[in-house]
């Protein structure tokens, strides 16, 4: 808007932006602070040490890094991420492509399909899953997990990317073509530089789906320990009688704040991404 | 596109999607189709292997695949198909469909007939020059009636409906949920967006990243939502700063059914609002500064600009997105399954208070082990989900190609 809101708004604004942040800010923090807190218990009786670090001792982060699988269970987690992202961005991108710039009898019918199906509630696929896998032999193995999850995230992907492959002119390409250049360089050396922002999602989601996922890494990959995810291990942690809290949270600072760093730094493609690809359309 | 045509665009064609095709069928259609035809079968717990002398089941089921043919088979008895067919899908409505059943939907649904008729009556006023009553007055009364309809009619109807069997309690209760939870985020998402965007505002860059990072977080929900938890247990953070401040005990938070529905909802929006701001923001900025001018110089004042051209502009953005969450959020797992798995617990056998369709559907598969009910529940809300997706194409352009 163009005009300065009045001193009494400012206020208002300032009021309601402080509280926001603070609630934004407050869970991680609190995190941060039971993570160096001595003994396993999240709380203290007294309030001050629920916002201020009034003792710190490093005990947690020794044991969880040194003592416990929680190294092996990041590296599993950086693996299966890490390949589901490699995976995804080769079959979604030429997918997305193919779906935005050639026409072909089934293209249309294809989206819609590929909606509809992700309209089943894909948690209750989950036994069925389980049977495939077993059925080719990769239940309880990364790779199993890695195809589940890079399904898991093909719809959306696809489908946010085609959008974002519409937005781009196909003046472009066509002008390539004349020059003689073919449908696959004119994806690879064309299409793909340029949606650039697109691509980060992608990428992301990719990532995420293997980093973040719960349900299916604790239905597929149940044991051994130094077999199982990050994150699946971790809410392993807490389902016990004395959940070690301190512990808990020192993972939890170290699986989730880089986390969240990866998408503050993504978050201009983010925007980017999201809001002219899938959603506004 | 100009390029190739006839057998090797067919073929380029099929290099491009094929690997996305396979992995839906292998991963999105076949668990869908077997899962469709568990739930005609009286699989469970008692019947957990299949009778593979059957033709059916030896073609759907792997466990009836020469790969499987010699696994060590458990104890029970073999399933087979239903008689009637229907059998489970009658077993999971309930009582849905009987008198006091749709009685009580019906109850319900006439609390929120001021509603629309407030809806329709702003159309009709809209199209008019001069407007008779102004718009919020018009929103005013109608909600009021609303509201006054609900405290005298629909409590009792909402309760008839809970106590009605398991499907009616969980859908209504998620329907409740999504209904309270994207209007507030929407809400939140709006006013922040606004803050932020609005003129002469010191470190602007600063406000969005940390508005943000909640969105960041709920990647990881089931984490995230462990620590949200911990606030509202007895020795949380909430009831210390309650003692603190009034001194008084505060409440075992998560026991209480309400209590426990609220908690999630305000977890679940601190989640979703950035999302909502993210879209905004994209709107606003694709709005001109002259049209604001324009409304300054005729001496609109902010609430003016905002009603009148502010929201209807970001309507069309709005729309995908709020269709988009509701669907989400009908689906939301993580963060139920972290902070209540579903309870506070109502009974045994009865889902808990905020023991919403994913929380109830995961429950019923992996620990009461009903596999046919549950498959026919998640069916009936594939068909729900499905309708509501086609639906949401109406607001999107996804389905038509860059050269149309």
């Amino acid at each position: 808007m163009i005009r300065k809101p009045s001193r009494p708004a400012r206020i208002l604004q300032y009021v309601i932006l402080i509280l926001m942040s603070i609630l934004a800010l407050y869970p991680i923090y609190f995190a941060i602070l039971a993570s160096g807190r001595p003994g396993q218990s999240l709380y203290t009786i007294n309030i001050a040490g629920m916002f201020a670090p009034i003792q710190w001792t490093w005990e947690n982060y020794r044991t969880m890094l040194l003592q416990s699988d929680f190294l092996i269970w990041v590296k599993n987690s950086l693996i299966v991420a890490a390949a589901t992202t490699a995976l995804s961005m080769v079959v979604v991108t030429s997918a997305a492509f193919a779906f935005s710039r050639f026409k072909f009898r089934f293209r249309e019918f294809g989206l819609i399909l590929m909606l509809g199906l992700q309209a089943y509630p894909g948690l209750l696929s989950l036994s069925a899953i389980t049977l495939i896998l077993t059925a080719f032999g990769l239940y309880g193995k990364h790779l199993g997990l890695i195809l589940a999850y890079t399904t898991g995230t093909l719809v959306f992907s696809t489908l946010n990317l085609k959008g974002y492959f519409d937005t781009i002119p196909i003046d472009l390409e066509e002008a390539a073509m004349i020059d003689g250049c073919g449908p696959v360089q004119s994806f690879l050396l064309i299409a793909l530089p340029l949606a650039r922002p697109a691509l980060a999602i992608t990428a992301l989601l990719g990532f995420l789906g293997g980093w973040s996922d719960y349900v299916l890494a604790s239905a597929l990959v149940p044991a051994p320990s130094n077999m199982k995810l990050a994150v699946p291990a971790l809410y392993g942690l807490t389902t016990s009688l004395s959940t070690p809290w301190g512990q808990f949270a020192a993972g939890f600072v170290i699986v989730v704040i880089p986390t969240i760093i990866l998408f503050l730094y993504l978050q201009r493609y983010l925007e980017a991404g999201l809001t002219l690809g899938g959603v506004k359309g | 596109m100009v390029g190739w045509s006839g057998r090797r665009k067919t073929l380029l064609i099929l290099l491009f999607t094929g690997p996305t095709l396979l992995g839906l069928l292998v991963f999105n259609v076949y668990p869908n189709i077997l899962n469709t035809y568990t739930s005609f079968t009286n699989s469970n717990k008692f019947h957990p292997y299949p009778d593979c002398t059957l033709t059916l089941n030896s073609i759907m089921v792997p466990n009836c695949w020469p790969v499987f043919k010699n696994q060590p088979i458990g104890l029970g008895q073999p399933f087979k198909i239903t008689e009637p067919l229907f059998q489970n899908y009658i077993t999971v409505l309930g009582k849905v469909f009987t008198v006091p059943g749709l009685l009580s939907i019906l109850t319900i649904a006439l609390c929120l007939v001021p509603l629309m008729g407030v809806y329709w009556i702003d159309r009709r006023l809209d199209k008019g020059l001069e407007r008779s009553a102004p718009s919020w007055v018009l929103w005013l009364v109608g909600i009021l009636v609303s509201l006054l309809l609900l405290v005298f009619l629909g409590v009792t109807a909402w309760n008839n409906l809970i106590s009605s069997g398991d499907f009616m309690a969980v859908v209504a209760r998620t329907v409740l949920f999504v209904i309270l939870r994207v209007p507030i985020s929407f809400a939140v998402g709006l006013i922040l967006a606004l803050i932020v965007t609005s003129p002469g505002l010191p470190g602007k860059a600063l406000w969005r990243v940390i508005l943000f990072i909640p969105w960041a977080a709920s990647s990881v929900a089931i984490l995230t939502s462990l620590v949200w938890q911990f606030f509202f247990r007895e020795q949380g953070t909430v009831n210390q700063l309650l003692n603190l401040a009034f001194g008084l005990k505060g409440p075992i938070w998560l026991n209480d059914p309400i209590y426990a529905f609220a908690i999630i909802i305000l977890v679940d929006v601190w989640y979703s609002y950035p999302f909502f701001m993210v879209t905004i923001l994209g709107a606003l900025a694709s709005i001109s500064d002259d049209v604001y001018e324009a409304a300054e110089l005729d001496g609109a004042t902010y609430m003016q600009q905002l009603t009148s051209i502010t929201l209807p502009l970001i309507r069309v953005a709005i729309l995908p997105a709020i269709v988009l969450t509701s669907i989400t959020a009908f689906q939301m797992f993580g963060t139920v399954w972290a902070i209540t798995q579903g309870g506070p617990t109502a009974g045994a056998g009865v889902p808990g208070g905020t023991e919403f369709v994913m929380v109830y559907a995961y429950k019923q598969i992996f620990q009461v082990q009903n596999y046919n009910t549950a498959t026919a529940f998640a069916t009936i809300i594939f068909i729900f989900l499905f309708s509501a997706t086609m639906y949401s194409l109406r607001f999107s352009q996804i389905t038509k190609g860059a050269t149309a």
